[in-house]
């Protein structure tokens, strides 16, 4: 199928006839800072940088309700809620490459329904990134700035508006039932994106060197897991922005009735593998921080053929200690 | 580096181990429902420690009577308002009822402890691989340590009741003190079903007749042939007792290790009970002693 150009205003049109059936989700201003949240109309965040909240906490929230439990004379019966239909707008590439590692993770041997109910009934209309920042490096990890794969609609910008392809029929009938909306994308329209996608690119490989899953891994081994020890102020920051981090908890909140809740969790976290005897096979926060590097580079490649980072600078961004665990890997690589 | 395209590292060894039984039975539209499970009896096995027998019912109050297990795998156990957390199974499929045995240790086993004949818990499961027992038909040693030998006790039973598919089989089996010896009325049963049975505690009492000191010097007192051999204790104990079995002659690849891990999901995805590339859950609980023994 052709690419299709949409017009700012059209896309606005776009999403409100679009939010009559289903819930939008998008980028928009809190506070002044861009954040995915369920669209009402108000002004879209697209041209800003990615949130830091990643898109993957739509299909495994920071906090959601896994079921009701309801108690009469001493029995149960237990309430769940079926999950809604939504379109997220602007995921960058970054982060549909993120949900395809998920996808794997999460629908592979006993699957997480949860994550995978709201994963079918999700549009994922996906934004090239054309404005990446000095924390990026999604073209080293190969996830951006330009996706391939993963989406139903994927949109780049440039000046008249955006330039819409389509990857999947979901995508296809949206550009066809709505087709009063988007016009034919001339040649001059998508020379300007490549320019645009080039110009990315380039900008994010000068962020970082290139690095391959080997020598990552070879830095991580060499991590100075001491000065890790130091400056790490163990918030669990990282894997809660991160859009592949998948730890999570489950807790009951109510007695006789209640709710079970599953909230994120983080590996980093000191009590994250204590048993109730006290014995923590991950005591040191040494052996959870390599344990972080392997994951990513190591276990989840193996498990998915992907690796288990895309470069969308996250983790970096919101750390408080002084050395966030790229530097100490780039240090690693210098050594 | 180009997208998904990533060096297949391809070391770790996943080839399975034992059970059959792997999709677990929980339902509703999350999976992480539990069915409910009404406690039908309860044993006291030590001051802190209980022996609870279940029946499962499903969503109409009707007993459930098909739920196939094997030896070595667990449940995820609810108590509603607590939480979950995940308790081996200790009885034999070979035998009904279902029974979990249960030491108070934290919140939820606690809850566990504090209900009565009648009350209902929940249950997921069952999860993880059990013990390999068709490998195991011949000479077993089952070497258990402390509340470790709660998994081990479905085993044994198994094979008493299964006794013309196994070799020679011993039983070593330690504890804090004569108080705190699980099971203590079947050992009579196991060893009419010609298991031989060596039971050690770290401190004596003056009623106690029996072995004083670590479950390695019994195991060398009761000297087992060569073959497979199934374990379950503290780290400490494994460590040693896989080592020794080791020197006796079994090779690293029939001593089956029963782990217990930090656990919220059951189904290999919360990463609490990760142990490098494997999840306990899923993977595990039972891993052969070579594949994992870098990693304890």
């Amino acid at each position: 199928m052709t690419p299709f150009l949409l017009s700012q205003d059209n896309l606005v049109l776009l999403l409100e006839e679009l939010s009559q059936n289903l819930e939008v989700i998008a980028p928009v201003l809190a506070e002044g800072e861009p954040v995915f949240a369920t669209w009402k109309g108000q002004p879209l965040a697209l041209d800003k940088e990615n949130p830091l909240n990643s898109p993957a906490e739509f299909f495994l929230p920071q906090r959601e309700t896994l079921f009701r439990y309801v108690q009469y004379s001493g029995r149960y019966t237990f309430e769940e809620d079926p999950p809604k239909s939504r379109l997220i707008l602007g995921m960058r590439p970054c982060d549909v490459q993120a949900i395809r590692v998920l996808d794997q993770i999460f629908g592979s041997g006993p699957a997480d329904l949860p994550y995978v109910n709201k994963r079918k009934s999700t549009i994922i209309v996906a934004l090239n990134c054309t404005k990446p920042q000095e924390t990026c490096f999604c073209a080293q990890m190969g996830a951006g700035p330009r996706s391939e794969v993963g989406y139903d609609l994927l949109f780049t910008e440039i000046e008249q508006g955006y330039v819409v392809e389509s990857g999947t029929p979901a995508g296809m009938f949206i550009l066809k039932y709505y087709s009063h909306l988007f016009e034919e994308a001339l040649p001059e329209h998508l020379e300007e994106m490549e320019t645009r996608l080039r110009d990315a690119e380039n900008a994010v490989r000068k962020n970082r060197p290139d690095m391959s899953a080997e020598s990552i891994l070879q830095a991580a081994e060499n991590v100075d897991l001491d000065r890790a020890e130091k400056e790490c102020l163990q918030c669990g920051g990282c894997s809660l922005v991160c859009p592949i981090c998948h730890c999570f908890s489950t807790m009951d909140q109510g007695v006789p009735d209640g709710e079970r809740i599953r909230c994120r969790d983080s590996c980093v976290l000191a009590g994250f593998s204590r048993m109730t005897g006290g014995a923590n096979p991950r005591e040191t926060l040494g052996k959870r921080q390599l344990h972080w590097y392997l994951d990513k580079f190591v276990y989840i490649p193996e498990k998915t053929g992907m690796l288990g980072c895309v470069g969308c600078g996250r983790c970096s961004k919101v750390c408080l200690g002084k050395v966030d665990r790229w530097k100490l890997l780039e240090e690693a690589m210098r050594r | 580096m180009k997208r998904g395209e990533i060096s297949q590292r391809g070391q770790t060894d996943r080839r399975e181990i034992g059970s059959i039984q792997r999709a677990g039975v929980s339902g509703g539209i999350s999976g992480y429902v539990p069915i409910q499970a009404e406690v039908i009896d309860i044993d006291v096995e030590s001051s802190n420690t209980y022996l609870i027998s279940l029946r499962l019912l499903d969503e109409k109050g009707q007993e459930i009577e098909e739920f196939p297990y094997m030896p070595g795998q667990f449940l995820m156990v609810s108590v509603f308002g607590l939480g979950e957390c995940p308790i081996s199974i200790t009885s034999s499929p070979t035998r009904l009822p279902l029974q979990i045995c249960v030491r108070e240790a934290g919140a939820i086993t606690k809850g566990i402890l504090s209900c009565r004949v009648g009350d209902v818990m929940g249950i997921r499961g069952p999860f993880g691989n059990g013990f390999p027992v068709e490998m195991m038909k011949r000479d077993v040693v089952i070497t258990g340590g402390g509340s470790g030998f709660a998994t081990l006790r479905s085993l044994i039973n198994y094979i008493a009741d299964k006794r013309d598919d196994f070799g020679e089989v011993t039983v070593a089996y330690g504890a804090r003190t004569p108080q705190d010896l699980y099971f203590t009325s079947e050992y009579g049963s196991w060893q009419a079903a010609g298991i031989e049975v060596g039971i050690t505690v770290d401190m004596m009492d003056t009623s106690w007749k029996g072995n004083v000191g670590l479950v390695t010097s019994l195991l060398d007192e009761l000297d087992p042939t060569p073959g497979a051999a199934a374990l379950c204790g503290p780290p400490m104990m494994i460590n040693a007792v896989a080592a020794d079995l080791v020197k006796k002659g079994f090779e690293e690849p029939d001593i089956y290790i029963s782990l217990e891990r930090h656990m919220k999901c059951g189904v290999g995805k919360c990463e609490h009970c990760t142990l490098g590339p494997y999840h306990v859950c899923q993977d595990g609980p039972i891993f052969p002693y070579d594949r994992v023994k870098e990693l304890l």
